[in-house]
């Protein structure tokens, strides 16, 4: 018999998965198919969406702020025509899914970090944000929590991100709607000297993107943070 | 609005961070999320001239909800219901449609 050689580890190769059928998984269906019967959109219009909610993810908007640190040309037509610097990154504002997003449609401007000033986004009304771009938003960004707070008290909120910002830097929170997004341009930090368009796109989270925390060498992940039920609820 | 079905799926609380630990599965989210993204992203879209909610009420109804009556489930989860909800809410699902059409698909899905 011949020995069967682990040169792959099955922990790995198969991943463990959810072993049932769950109400919510049967209930996503079933809404879905009704709607779908109800003609109020077709399968092909369902299908086409959720390959674009799959496909998208923060990292044309890094490799876009990592360019911008290399390139001061391609920094200035970032700042000037964001649309265009962001076709050079393969995110096309006007036609993002290649069929239209209704909710998507919009002027688009990136907006740069200085010494003096930090940007953060926000969307106060509901959860409008540079989807194209940067992916789905965050679970917290969609929290009435996030989006009164951040207008009202924003270095509070900042903090609770971890990111502590001294006095002398001032603050600006700019509100995405339907027709207006935005996305942060952090500044390039120390100890990044060198390093090639891949290094500093790891290190461009979808957070610093967001205004939420700073760039820095070494930290390649997300601010875990913890999703707060709002106090005064919308209908209060 | 008072849904039977709804109230039960709450109740049965299968929600993705408790099956997740059950199973020993490390995604953060379920994996209806993004179809779940384009049910809404296609429903916004297709709502216009219709007695379907728009993008705007969509997002209105889910924060209150979701604040509410959900407050007990998680994200995506009270999305999901809330969405659920705010469809029984117009007539555009009736509470048989929405229990046949469950009990179909479970079937479906379990056959």
């Amino acid at each position: 018999m011949t020995e069967h050689h682990h040169d792959h580890d099955h922990d790995r190769t198969v991943k463990p998965m959810v072993d049932e059928i769950t109400d919510f998984e049967v209930l996503e269906i079933a809404l879905r198919e009704l709607c779908i019967e109800k003609g109020i959109f077709t399968a092909e219009e369902h299908r086409r969406f959720t390959e674009f909610a799959e496909q998208i993810g923060p990292t044309p908007a890094a490799r876009l702020v990592a360019r911008a640190w290399l390139d001061p040309d391609f920094k200035s037509l970032a700042l000037a025509e964001p649309m265009t610097a962001s076709k050079e990154v393969g995110v096309d504002w006007l036609e993002p899914t290649g069929f239209g997003t209704p909710s998507d449609f919009t002027a688009f401007q990136i907006l740069e970090d200085t010494s003096t000033v930090h940007n953060v986004i926000v969307c106060a009304l509901c959860s409008c944000y540079p989807r194209p771009i940067l992916g789905n938003s965050p679970e917290w960004y969609r929290t009435p929590n996030y989006r009164r707070r951040l207008v009202r008290w924003p270095r509070q909120v900042l903090a609770e991100f971890g990111l502590y910002l001294s006095d002398d830097v001032e603050v600006r929170v700019q509100d995405s709607n339907q027709k207006h997004r935005f996305m942060v341009m952090p500044m390039r930090p120390e100890g990044t000297d060198g390093w090639t368009e891949e290094q500093l796109t790891e290190i461009i989270t979808r957070d610093c993107l967001i205004g939420v925390a700073l760039p820095k060498a070494g930290v390649t992940t997300n601010v875990i943070t913890a999703t707060r039920a709002a106090m005064h609820p919308a209908g209060d | 609005m008072d849904s039977e079905a709804l109230t039960q799926i709450v109740e049965r609380n299968q929600v993705w961070p408790r099956m997740a630990a059950k199973y020993g599965v490390e995604n953060p989210v379920p994996p209806w999320k993004t179809s779940l993204d384009g049910l809404c992203d296609a429903l916004d879209q297709g709502s216009c001239g219709t007695t379907a909610p728009s993008f705007q009420e969509r997002r209105d109804e889910e924060d209150v909800l979701s604040a509410t009556v959900y407050s007990d489930l998680p994200y995506p989860e009270n999305q999901l219901v809330s969405l659920a909800h705010s469809l029984m809410a117009r007539g555009i699902v009736t509470e048989s449609e929405l229990q046949q059409k469950l009990s179909a698909i479970r079937a479906r899905l379990e056959a």
